[in-house]
């Protein structure tokens, strides 16, 4: 089951510049493990050893902050991986 | 106080609006704003709010203008290179609007300041370039109950949102915490010019919707832009129970700031070595030194340095003793940013051989090993 995910300015260094890639699986933590197959070190860059978000790294299903990973995604809820900017 | 003939003719176009009218006209000449960093964010929404009509308009930054700035930061031109941003802004909207009320704040935000400042303000536009600034001004526009319309930039994307007192979550309820450098900036990332022009004017409406109380803020929602697939999108978030600063039992009380903060000039002092002189160091010379890897445990674990040694930048402090026998110091981190604040720090302590490596151990992986895993 592929879905759709918006990949943030900082972490496309990962998808080679690509803004939206497609995921396979039925749960966040399976997207994400589908993602470091394809685009290896993507995962950690968002996800620390102890298995928790990192800090500046927010990751929503649809328009809503996923709380966890276990989180269930439907097809056609994109997921977005949001990335903490700095910039001014 | 009432709109004057002349001020009538230049809203014109505003007061044809039912929405703003005259009474709204009056909201903003009342309204006292504040925009803290005169760079690509500040220079559009300062431009815009003042032209709008806002009466008492601030400008915090402490920072002289560069060439490298005129690609995005509309305040200036070629003539103002090297000279105060703040100044250089007051005179600029001054020039676009004379009737109103600038005042030029050229100093560095802290803890020690930010009360004083933000007293004689009501709204806050954060266009800053830090995260210790963005984590000051968020808990400063709680704790002082300013409403707060905070935007950053990166590469080609954007996000912005909006924070009121009492009606929504606030900057650390999105991110609690984090550490500076894990966030990129402009001058390690680039940035499309125009890119902070379309933040900046977002946070400008933003601020002149919540003065004249018109419209749905952004509140508790970040609206994020991406300029290269041109598309906005609305990602919700909600206010945290555990919030730090706007939660139930909020830790921090007063604005603060945060370990090991340095000063704008004492992180330009820094020195640094390119990723290329580093290796011919390494390599060639056999000279003696130390490379301190200042990330977190995590990051060093998954991939490091030949000889490098962990010290993560929050704990540089407690290891001033070993730093300061240590020889020729190199500090290491992901893209300079920490390495460049851990150098800064060392400086203060003393240690009369510290460096950092320039552009972080990305441009050592560009420039000398792909192999490092970053």
């Amino acid at each position: 089951m592929a879905c759709t995910v918006h990949v943030a300015s900082p972490l496309r260094q990962y998808t080679g510049g690509a803004a939206t890639v497609s995921a396979e699986g039925a749960t966040l933590e399976e997207i994400l493990t589908d993602l470091d197959r394809r685009f290896p070190g993507m995962r950690f860059r968002m996800i620390d050893e102890q298995q928790r978000v990192r800090s500046h790294i927010r990751i929503f299903i649809d328009t809503h902050e996923a709380p966890d990973l276990k989180q269930t995604v439907q097809p056609q809820q994109p997921v977005h991986l949001l990335c903490a900017l700095s910039g001014g | 106080m009432p709109l004057s003939a002349g001020e009538l003719r230049r809203y014109s176009r505003h007061l044809s609006l039912a929405e703003i009218g005259v009474a709204g006209q009056e909201k903003l000449q009342a309204a006292r704003v504040l925009v803290i960093g005169a760079g690509g964010l500040g220079s559009p929404a300062a431009l815009y709010l003042a032209a709008g009509g806002i009466g008492s308009l601030g400008v915090l930054d402490f920072d002289r203008v560069d060439e490298s700035n005129l690609q995005r930061q509309v305040l200036y031109d070629t003539a103002g290179i090297g000279m105060p941003k703040a100044e250089l802004a007051r005179m600029r909207l001054a020039a676009l609007n004379p009737e109103l009320q600038f005042q030029a704040h050229q100093t560095e935000l802290c803890a020690a300041n930010v009360q004083g400042i933000f007293e004689n303000y009501d709204v806050v536009i954060d266009g800053s370039d830090r995260i210790a600034t963005r984590y000051l001004v968020n808990d400063a526009c709680v704790i002082y109950g300013k409403a707060l319309v905070s935007a950053a930039i990166h590469r080609f994307e954007g996000h912005a949102m909006t924070y009121v007192p009492g009606r929504g979550p606030c900057y650390r309820c999105l991110f609690p915490e984090m550490a500076e450098g894990v966030a990129p900036n402009c001058a390690e990332a680039g940035v499309l010019g125009v890119l902070p022009g379309v933040l900046g004017l977002i946070q400008a409406t933003e601020a002149i919707k919540l003065v004249v109380g018109i419209g749905l803020p952004l509140i508790g929602r970040l609206l994020t832009y991406d300029a290269l697939e041109m598309r906005f999108q609305e990602l919700r978030f909600t206010r945290r129970v555990d919030c730090a600063v706007c939660g139930e039992h909020p830790t921090i009380t007063a604005p603060r700031d945060p370990a090991g903060f340095c000063t704008a000039d004492e992180l330009r002092r820094v020195r640094s070595i390119s990723a290329a002189e580093l290796a011919q160091r390494i390599h060639e010379t056999g000279q003696p030194i130390s490379l301190i890897d200042v990330r977190e445990p995590a990051e060093f674990a998954a991939s490091h340095l030949p000889r490098a040694i962990n010290i993560p930048l929050n704990t540089i402090e407690q290891h001033h003793r070993q730093l300061q026998h240590a020889g020729t110091v190199i500090f290491l981190c992901r893209s300079g940013v920490r390495s460049r604040q851990a150098c800064a720090l060392a400086d203060r302590m003393g240690v009369s051989e510290a460096w950092q490596l320039q552009g972080g151990l990305l441009a050592w992986k560009a420039e000398i090993d792909p192999s490092l895993r970053l």
